[in-house]
C-alpha cells in the first residue's frame, strides 16, 4: 500500500495539533492583533534565513514584565513532529518569483494560515485547502492524487520525530480502498518511480518493513528494496486478503496449473511453506518458491481445507475421482490416509460408515451401494460375523427355513443370486451350490448365464472349471 | 492385546527411540469397543412333534414356524440366539523414519495388534492378532520413487496389496506419471495373504500359494484434466493360471467453465471377457451450490480361484444425482437420490417374484446454530432387492474449543428384508466426548443405547436392547526439523498437533 494523500492529511493534522499544543498557553493571536502589524514582528524566521521562526522570550517580557502585564512563561518549543517538506524563506521566495512573473501579488502569511476572509491575525495552522488551491489541487486532502504527497511531505524515514502512534494515526486514502489497488497493476505499478526506485509519494508513509507484512518476494522487488528500513512503518495495519480468483469454487483444484503459469505472481504472497501447509508431497513448483526467511514477509497463512468437491457424501463417491487423479490426490494425501478407512478395524469408532451402520447394512450391502470388498474381505469379515450370528448354511439347502418369506425360494433363487451374489456368499460357501450346480451327480443345474465365455475361462484358468466339471471340461 | 502384539508395539516404540538421531513420526491409536450381539441359532424338531401353527403351517409347540422337507424326519427352524458379549481392542502404530544417511530415503511401518477382551469372539477383525499393514523402504527423488516391502497400490481396479517392489517415474513438467509393481499379493480387502488361516471361510478352495501380482499404470495430469490407465494381473504360481486380469481407464476433465468437473471410467475383465463397473458424472460447484448428476454400473469382480464368476452375476445400472445448497451462512441443505435396475438375470421363475430394481434417497440439513455448535439431521430411505430401510439420524455437536468435541446422536430405523419374514425397528441415542489432553494426546469415550425390536410372525421375534461403549486414545509425536526432500508420507504425519 502506498500512502501519499494519507501522509499529507496525517502530517498536517499532526502539525496542527502539535503546533496548537506548543503555543504558549492562552496566547490569543486575535487579542494581540492591534499590537502587531506584521507576522514577522514575532516570527522573523519565516521571512529571514538564519533567524528563528519563534519569538524569543524577551519580546514577550517587554510587556509581560509583571507591571504592564502579568508575567508569562514562554519557551521556544521543540521541533515540531512533522514530515512537512517546508522552508518558509524558500517557499516565500519561490512564491514571490512565481507570482511576480504572473503579475500577481505574492501570498502573505494569512493566505496560508487562515481561512479566506478571516480578520487580521485570526490565524491557525496551515489550512490544507489553501495549500491545495495554490498548488492546483482540488480534491480533499487524502483524496488528492497519490503522486501529490511528496509535493509537501518528506519520506517517512526522513521524518524522525514522527512516532509510531503518529504513523498509526494516518488515515487510509480512498484510492487505497479500491480492490484493484491491492494488485500488482495497482499499487505495484504506482510504486515504481519512472526512473527506477520507489515513487516518492509511497515513501511518505511507508518503508520496507511495511511491505514485508505481505511481500514474500520483497528481496527480489527493486521497488521495495529502494525503500528505507523503518520499523515505524509497520504501525500502519495491513491485512493480506485473498484475491477474488482464490474464492472461485474450484480454485483449489485448478490452482496447480495457474501456479505453473504464474509462479512469480504466486510467490508474491506465498512461501514454500504455505504450499506445504496442504501439500503432502514436494511439488516442483513449491520447491521453486521462496522459503520462509526473516528478510521476507510471512505471506499468506494457509488454513488447510478440503476443496468444494469434497462435500457431503464425498467419501462414498470419491472412488472415481481418486482412481483417475492419483497425482492430484497425492498433492494433499498420502497412502496412509487411504488406509484410515480402507481396512477393517474391529474396534473403530464411527468413521467411514455412519453410527449404527451395522443395523442398516443389509440394504447397502445387498445392492453394493459402495464396493464393500475394497475394505472388507468377505471371508475374514462378513462370513466370520455372519457365522457367529447363526447366518451360515448347514446341511442341504432349502431345509433350514431362513428365507421363509417365499415358500419356493430355493426354486426361484437364481435371479437374486445373480443380482446379489456377493451377499449370498456372506453366508454360503461354494459347496452349498455345487451340490446342485455341479456336473457330478446332483441335479446338474447349469449356473452359467448368457454370454458366458467358457472357452476364454478355460484358457485363463481351467482349474476353476474342474471344481464343477472335474477333468471332463466341456469343449 | 496379546503378548505378541505387545511385543511388537514395544519393538516399534524402541525402534522410534533408537532413531532419535534421525527423524521419526509415530502415531499410536488404541480403540476399544464393548458390544453385545444376538443372532440366531439353528434348531430342529422331529416332524412328528410339530403342531399346526396359527397360519396353518407346521410349527413347534412353543410357537416357532418350522420348515419340513418332504419325507424328512426332522423339520428345521431358527431360535433367537444367545446374547454374546465382546470387547474387541485394537492398537495400531504408524511409524515413519528418515534421515537414514541417504537424502530421500525413508522407512515406513504400519501395523495393528488386535485382541478380544470379552468372553465371546463375536466381532470380526480380531484375528489374526497382528497384521503388518505396510512396511517398506522408500527412496524418492523428484522424478523417481522406488519402494520395496509390503505396500498397497490404488487404482480404479481396487486396493491391491502386495509384498514386492514398485517403481514410479514422473515428469512433473509434463504432468506424466508411469508406475509398475511386482510382488506376492495379499487377499482382497485385508492385509493378509490368501493362504492365511484367518481366511478359512474360503473353505476347500483356498489356494496353497500366494498369487504373483504384476501391475502397470500411467497417467497424465494437466490443467484441463487428468487421465489414467491401469493394468493388473494376478497369477497362481502353483499352476501358472490367471487369478484375475483386468484393465481400467479413468478420466477427469475440467472444461473452461468455472466449477464444472466431468469424470468417468470403466474397467474390462480380461479373464472373464466382460465389462466390469463403470461410471460417469458431471459436478457443478459454486460457492453456495454444488450439484452432481451421473450414471454408473456395478458388476462384482471375483477372483478365479472361486467359482462365483461362473454363476454369471449381472450388473446393475444406476442414475444418480445429489445437490448441496448453502442456504444461509449457517444452514446447509442436501439431497441425493439414486435409482438402479439390474440387467436381466435370465433365470426368473413364476414361483418366486424377486425385485430387480431399487431406489434410495436422502434429504438432510446441517445448521451452525451457535459458535461451536452444529446440528445435523437427515432422513434416508432405500428400497431395493434383498433389503430395504428407512430412518432418520440426527446429531448435535458442540466444540467450545479446538480440544473438545461433544456429540449427541440419535437415530431411528425400520429395516424389512425381502427374503425373510423379519423387520427390524431400531432406535438409538448416544453421547460421544473427545478431548485433546495435550498437543500429542487425544482421548475419547462414547456410549450408545440401542433399542431394537426384531419382528417376526412367530416366536423368532425378540427385543434386543443394549449399550455399546467405545473408547480410544491417540498419541502422535515425532522428531526431525528438516523435512526437505522427504516423501509425502512423512510430511503428513502430525507432530504435536491434534491427531
Amino acid at each position: 500500500m502506498t500512502g501519499r494523500p494519507v501522509a499529507m492529511l496525517a502530517v498536517l493534522f499532526l502539525w496542527s495539533g502539535t503546533l496548537a499544543a506548543q503555543q504558549p498557553a492562552g496566547f490569543d493571536h486575535a487579542k494581540h492583533a492591534k499590537l502587531f502589524p506584521a507576522c514577522t514582528s514575532c516570527h522573523a524566521g519565516a521571512a529571514s534565513a538564519g533567524r528563528s521562526v519563534w519569538p524569543d522570550a524577551a519580546s514577550c517580557t517587554a510587556c509581560h514584565d509583571g507591571t504592564i502585564q502579568k508575567r508569562i512563561a514562554w519557551q521556544v518549543p521543540e521541533s515540531l513532529r512533522t514530515n512537512l517538506r517546508f522552508d518558509h524563506v524558500v517557499h516565500i521566495q519561490k512564491a514571490v518569483t512565481r507570482f511576480a512573473a504572473g503579475g500577481k501579488t505574492p501570498p502573505g502569511c494569512m493566505d496560508c494560515h487562515s481561512t479566506a476572509g478571516a480578520t487580521w491575525m485570526a490565524v491557525q495552522p496551515p489550512v490544507v485547502t489553501r495549500c491545495f488551491a495554490c498548488h492546483g489541487l482540488t480534491a480533499a486532502h487524502v483524496a488528492a492524487p497519490d503522486t501529490a504527497c511528496a509535493t509537501c511531505h518528506l519520506p517517512l524515514a526522513l521524518a524522525p520525530r514522527l512516532t509510531r502512534a503518529d504513523v498509526a494515526a494516518i488515515d487510509t486514502p480512498p484510492s487505497h480502498r479500491v480492490a484493484a489497488f491491492r494488485t500488482a497493476a495497482g499499487h505495484g505499478a504506482q510504486a515504481k518511480a519512472p526512473g527506477g526506485g520507489v515513487a516518492a509519494s509511497c515513501a511518505t508513509c511507508h518503508a520496507r518493513d511495511f511491505c514485508l507484512a505481505c511481500h514474500v518476494d520483497a528481496p527480489e522487488q527493486p521497488t521495495i528494496q529502494a525503500l528505507a528500513v523503518d520499523t515505524r512503518s509497520t504501525a500502519i495495519a495491513v491485512r493480506l486478503t485473498a484475491p477474488a480468483s482464490h474464492r472461485e469454487p474450484d480454485f483449489l483444484e485448478r490452482h496447480g496449473g495457474r501456479v505453473r503459469a504464474e509462479q512469480r505472481q504466486c510467490a508474491t504472497c506465498h512461501t514454500r511453506e504455505s504450499c506445504y501447509a496442504c501439500h503432502a508431497g514436494t511439488p516442483r513448483v513449491a520447491a521453486a518458491m521462496f522459503s520462509r526467511s526473516p528478510l521476507r514477509g510471512a505471506g499468506a497463512v494457509i488454513d488447510r481445507r478440503p476443496p468444494e468437491s469434497h462435500g457431503a457424501r464425498f467419501t462414498a463417491q470419491h472412488a472415481g475421482l481418486a482412481s483417475a487423479r492419483s497425482a492430484t490426490c497425492a498433492g494433499c494425501h498420502v497412502q496412509a490416509d487411504c488406509l484410515a478407512c480402507h481396512r477393517p478395524t474391529a474396534a473403530s469408532a464411527p468413521g467411514y460408515h455412519p453410527a449404527g451402520f451395522l443395523a442398516r447394512h443389509p440394504a447397502a450391502a445387498y445392492s453394493r451401494e459402495t464396493s464393500c470388498n475394497d475394505c472388507h474381505n468377505n471371508g475374514s469379515f462378513c462370513v466370520s460375523c455372519h457365522a457367529a450370528s447363526g447366518l451360515v448354511a448347514r446341511g442341504p439347502l432349502g431345509t433350514a427355513g431362513f428365507h421363509d418369506a417365499s415358500q419356493f425360494f430355493l426354486l426361484g433363487h437364481g435371479q437374486t443370486a445373480r443380482q446379489n451374489l456377493e451377499s449370498c456368499i456372506g453366508c454360503h460357501v461354494e459347496r452349498d451350490c455345487i451340490g446342485c450346480h455341479g456336473s457330478f451327480g446332483g441335479r446338474r443345474f447349469n449356473p452359467h448365464g448368457p454370454g458366458f465365455d467358457a472357452a476364454r475361462l478355460r484358457r485363463k484358468n481351467p482349474q476353476m472349471c474342474t471344481a464343477c466339471h472335474g477333468t471332463n471340461i466341456p469343449q | 492385546m496379546t503378548r505378541r502384539g505387545a511385543a511388537i508395539a514395544v519393538l516399534i516404540a524402541g525402534f522410534a527411540g533408537s532413531a532419535g538421531a534421525q527423524g521419526y513420526r509415530l502415531r499410536l491409536d488404541t480403540r476399544l469397543q464393548v458390544v453385545s450381539f444376538r443372532g440366531l441359532t439353528a434348531d430342529s424338531i422331529a416332524a412328528g412333534d410339530t403342531v399346526t401353527g396359527p397360519g396353518g403351517g407346521p410349527a413347534t409347540s412353543d410357537g416357532f414356524a418350522v420348515t419340513c422337507g418332504g419325507g424328512d424326519a426332522y423339520c428345521h427352524f431358527f431360535r433367537p440366539g444367545p446374547i454374546l458379549h465382546g470387547a474387541p481392542i485394537v492398537t495400531s502404530a504408524d511409524l515413519t523414519l528418515w534421515g537414514l544417511g541417504l537424502p530421500g530415503l525413508s522407512a515406513r511401518l504400519s501395523g495393528r495388534a488386535a485382541g478380544e477382551m470379552g468372553n465371546d469372539h463375536v466381532w470380526p477383525g480380531t484375528s489374526p492378532e497382528f497384521q503388518l499393514l505396510e512396511g517398506y523402504l522408500d527412496y524418492a527423488t523428484p522424478h523417481v520413487t522406488v519402494r520395496a516391502g509390503r505396500q498397497f497400490a490404488t487404482s480404479r481396479l481396487g486396493y491391491e496389496g502386495f509384498d514386492g517392489g514398485r517403481l514410479l517415474l514422473r515428469d512433473q513438467a509434463r504432468g506424466l506419471e508411469l508406475d509398475g509393481y511386482l510382488g506376492w499379493g495379499l487377499t482382497q480387502g485385508a492385509a493378509l495373504p490368501v493362504t492365511s488361516p484367518a481366511l478359512n471361510p474360503l473353505d476347500d478352495f483356498q489356494p496353497r500359494r500366494r498369487q504373483i501380482v504384476a501391475g502397470a499404470g500411467g497417467g497424465w495430469t494437466g490443467s484441463w484434466g487428468e487421465v489414467r490407465a491401469d493394468y493388473l494381473r494376478e497369477v497362481d504360481p502353483e499352476v501358472d493360471y490367471f487369478v484375475s486380469e483386468r484393465v481400467g481407464v479413468q478420466a477427469v476433465a475440467r472444461p473452461p467453465v468455472p466449477g464444472l468437473t466431468l469424470q468417468g471410467g470403466s474397467d474390462w475383465d480380461l479373464a472373464m471377457g466382460e465389462w466390469g463397473s463403470a461410471e460417469g458424472s458431471a459436478t457443478y460447484t459454486r460457492s453456495r451450490f454444488s450439484a452432481t448428476a451421473g450414471a454408473r454400473r456395478y458388476r462384482p469382480h471375483f477372483a478365479l480361484w472361486t467359482i462365483w464368476g461362473a454363476f454369471s452375476p449381472v450388473p446393475y445400472h444406476a442414475a444418480f444425482g445429489r445437490v448441496t445448497i448453502r442456504a444461509t451462512d449457517w444452514l446447509d441443505v442436501r439431497a441425493s437420490s439414486e435409482h438402479y435396475a439390474y440387467s436381466p438375470a435370465d433365470v426368473s421363475t413364476a414361483l418366486v417374484v424377486v425385485e430387480d430394481a431399487g431406489w434410495r434417497y436422502e434429504v438432510g440439513a446441517t445448521a451452525s446454530v451457535a459458535p461451536g455448535m452444529t446440528v445435523d439431521g437427515a432422513y434416508q430411505a432405500h428400497f431395493g432387492p434383498g433389503a430395504s430401510e428407512a430412518g432418520a439420524t440426527g446429531t448435535i455437536s458442540y466444540a467450545p474449543e479446538r480440544r473438545l468435541l461433544v456429540t449427541l446422536s440419535g437415530a431411528t430405523l425400520q429395516r424389512p428384508l425381502e427374503f425373510r419374514f423379519e423387520e427390524s425397528r431400531l432406535k438409538s441415542i448416544g453421547l460421544d466426548v473427545q478431548a485433546g489432553i495435550t498437543a500429542a494426546l487425544r482421548l475419547g469415550v462414547g456410549g450408545t443405547y440401542y433399542d431394537e425390536d426384531r419382528r417376526h410372525p412367530d416366536a423368532q421375534a425378540f427385543n434386543w436392547n443394549q449399550f455399546r461403549l467405545t473408547a480410544f486414545a491417540t498419541i502422535a509425536f515425532g522428531k526431525g526439523a528438516d523435512l526437505r526432500g522427504l516423501p509425502p508420507a512423512v510430511r503428513r504425519m502430525p507432530v504435536g498437533e491434534r491427531p
